[in-house]
């Protein structure tokens, strides 16, 4: 009988802690919106150091969603809870806007970036032009998956445009998001990838091999807008317009990205 | 037979076994109730374990010296058993069982010893089955014969007749006086039953909670009778 | 089903194959050494070959990755002395889907062991048997339909492998994509009818193995 009620006693006590925490959160949101921003996986250290500010001014609390674009749109079309979608392609924008599921008049133009081709820190080979990637020193090339993530969809336009695709579409190592192809050259398995120049900025084991110059390298846009089924449009609005402030272009174009003609 | 087990000592779950004795007949049984240590005797001789200390000697080579550290492998010791349960290989066909301890080599006195040992446990029309369709009689002579087709220096059988019933033991009985006394193997004979002993034994080792009370003759430890009982000369 | 479809099907069968064949010996080796006897650390190995079956995939994906990658201690001396990969190569499929499938085969397979009455080996043992002798004519017979089952266990986890898999040799078309692998991809591109296609073959495969999985298991019951 005693040992039944202590059983009784300490589930009781179980239950009562556990709902604990969500009361005391419950009592925090009242006061401060949480913004669920799906961004491509290019811009999360740049996010992450705007978010800092940004928190500290509004009070709001960022909650980002870091992945390779097509998987963010995927994911947005099966009804995630995203408020802002932040996109490495105007395809993927589009592909949402055509489904109505953005809020009309809020999508903008932001950033744009370039293509550079990285090597680890110890490899040993140089590059002097692109058409160098056919050495055969050269076994694995990291790239984003090509049909469907960005930066892959960039890489494979530019190898293409050079007539070198076919020829290095063997050596292609296709991964998840960019960042996942950088994170294969920084570990040494791949031995050259094809990331952005912010990319390359940020990592540390990793060095330049060839630069595409902005001219030659495919166009690459980075829109910006309100997703439609947000519960926080005004939160969510007053973070694009954040984004596209003096103050944040800075940081943008500190990490190297480039600021799309539009917001000049 | 020349079976010395000198200082031996086993720790078993509830007591020691503690033995030295010296066995010199024919066929000598070790008698004892159920859980006395009997199948652990045997266990010893053939080498499936191990004593704390013991030296073991069968026709004068030592076996077991846990002082020398000697321990000859079962496989060496040329020593038969037959269990209780008889554990017939039951992927393998009567044949197959049969043939499996014997020598390779020697073919035509393989032959002729084969038939012979047939023909004694009168198991010739079973070597095509395969042991799970024998009877429980059946399986006893087929292990029985599988043990002395290794031509064994010993044959030790652990209470080989406890599983049947009274009709049938007094059936197989017969089978073993004949191997006692048609192939002369020494054997050693673990019972619980003092009609086995009388019948086929002419020495007898009797042992309780893993000590031995008694070793001689069976008609000096036995009352003859029709349902003879180990009495105890001189009390205890 | 189209001539990729074929080449996915085809690859993920052979590579599942091989890796099952590969662990088969060392497996039996392991399993039988935990089922018949006793040594200091026993418990040590007994988790570690336990760990893949209770760790996330991808978990024991990255360890392999660590382990196997052209920076990694075996990697690293396979890349320098012998020239070859095994991230990103077909060989690092086999790694991973060994490595998740051995378990499950040490697991049957000891079972299968310690089902074998030890009385029998030691009856061979009295009739001069040798330790081999004893293993491959009465342990290993007798256990053999628990080891087959086990293997038939084996090969399906190795078919239908994921996690690890995709860390240790990525999601290369043609040349490292399983059928999980291929069926992910597809879903992410949004290409959901194809998608479905090899979820049904995947499905139809992993039926008939498991199926005759257990025909294995009650026969030996039977018997």
């Amino acid at each position: 009988m005693r040992k039944m009620l202590a059983g009784h006693l300490a589930c009781g006590v179980l239950c009562f802690a556990s709902a604990m925490p969500l009361r005391a959160n419950e009592v925090r949101v009242a006061h401060a919106t949480e913004l669920n921003v799906y961004a491509a996986a290019s811009l999360s250290d740049v996010l992450r150091e705007l978010s800092v500010n940004y928190e500290k001014q509004t009070g709001d609390k960022l909650l980002f969603n870091f992945s390779a674009s097509s998987t963010l749109e995927r994911q947005i079309e099966e009804g995630a809870p995203a408020d802002v979608f932040f996109s490495a392609d105007e395809e993927k924008m589009d592909a949402l806007e055509r489904k109505g599921l953005l809020l009309p008049g809020t999508r903008h133009r932001l950033l744009s970036n370039a293509l550079v081709i990285v090597a680890p820190t110890d490899a040993a080979w140089q590059l002097t032009s692109v058409f160098d990637l056919t050495n055969a020193a050269i076994a694995h090339i990291a790239i984003a998956e090509t049909q469907s993530v960005p930066a892959g969809i960039y890489a494979k336009r530019y190898l293409s445009k050079l007539g070198l695709w076919d020829k290095l579409a063997d050596n292609c190592v296709p991964t998840e998001n960019v960042r996942a192809a950088l994170a294969a050259v920084e570990s040494g398995n791949a031995d050259a990838g094809l990331v952005y120049q912010t990319d390359a900025r940020i990592a540390k084991k990793v060095r330049v091999a060839y630069a595409v110059p902005v001219a030659e390298g495919p166009r690459i846009s980075y829109p910006v807008a309100v997703v439609k089924g947000s519960k926080a449009v005004d939160a969510a609005r007053r973070f694009v317009d954040y984004l596209r402030s003096d103050a944040a272009l800075q940081v943008f174009r500190k990490y190297g990205f480039l600021i799309s003609a539009e917001q000049h | 037979m020349n079976l010395r087990l000198q200082n031996v000592r086993l720790p078993l779950a509830h007591f020691a076994l503690e033995l030295d004795a010296e066995f010199t007949g024919q066929v000598a049984a070790v008698f004892g109730s159920s859980g006395a240590g009997k199948t652990s005797v045997l266990d010893l001789i053939a080498g499936l374990r191990h004593p704390q200390s013991a030296r073991i000697e069968l026709d004068g080579r030592a076996l077991t010296d846990t002082a020398r550290g000697v321990c000859v492998p079962t496989r060496q010791r040329g020593i038969g058993y037959v269990p209780q349960d008889g554990a017939l290989f039951p992927h393998l066909s009567v044949r197959h069982n049969l043939h499996y301890g014997a020598p390779r080599h020697g073919e035509g006195g393989g032959k002729s010893k084969f038939g012979h040992v047939l023909d004694v446990l009168e198991i010739g029309d079973l070597v095509n089955r395969r042991p799970q369709s024998l009877s429980g009689g059946e399986k006893q002579r087929v292990a029985l014969a599988r043990a002395l087709l290794s031509s064994p220096r010993l044959l030790l059988l652990d209470e080989p007749l406890a599983a049947l019933d009274q009709p049938l033991k007094l059936k197989i009985m017969p089978y073993l006086q004949r191997v006692r006394d048609e192939f002369r193997v020494p054997m050693i004979y673990v019972t619980h039953n003092a009609n086995e002993v009388m019948a086929l034994c002419d020495e007898v080792l009797v042992i309780e909670q893993g000590k031995q009370i008694r070793h001689g003759a069976p008609g000096d430890l036995f009352t003859v009778s029709d349902d003879p009982q180990f009495v105890l000369r001189n009390g205890r | 089903m189209s001539a990729e479809e074929l080449q996915i099907v085809w690859f993920t069968a052979r590579v599942a194959t091989l890796s099952t064949v590969l662990i088969l010996p060392f497996g039996v080796a392991v399993a039988w050494l935990l089922a018949r006897r006793d040594w200091y650390g026993k418990s040590v190995v007994e988790t570690l070959v336990a760990l893949p079956l209770v760790m996330p995939p991808v978990a024991t994906g990255l360890v392999l990755l660590k382990l196997l990658g052209r920076r990694g201690p075996l990697g690293g001396f396979l890349h320098e002395h012998f020239g070859f990969d095994i991230v990103f190569t077909w060989r690092g499929v086999m790694v991973a889907t060994a490595a998740m499938s051995f378990p499950l085969l040490v697991r049957a397979a000891r079972i299968a062991f310690q089902g074998v009455n030890p009385r029998l080996e030691q009856i061979a043992s009295t009739l001069g048997a040798s330790y081999a002798r004893v293993f491959f004519t009465i342990t290993l017979p007798l256990a053999a339909r628990g080891i087959v089952a086990g293997a038939l266990l084996a090969f399906s986890r190795a078919l239908g492998e994921f996690g690890a898999t995709i860390m240790v040799a990525g999601n290369i078309p043609g040349k490292t994509q399983t059928i999980s692998l291929s069926i992910y991809s597809l879903v992410q591109l949004g290409h959901d009818r194809e998608a479905f296609r090899l979820l049904i073959v995947s499905v139809v495969i992993a039926f008939v193995v498991v199926w005759g999985s257990e025909l294995f298991y009650r026969r030996r019951d039977r018997a």
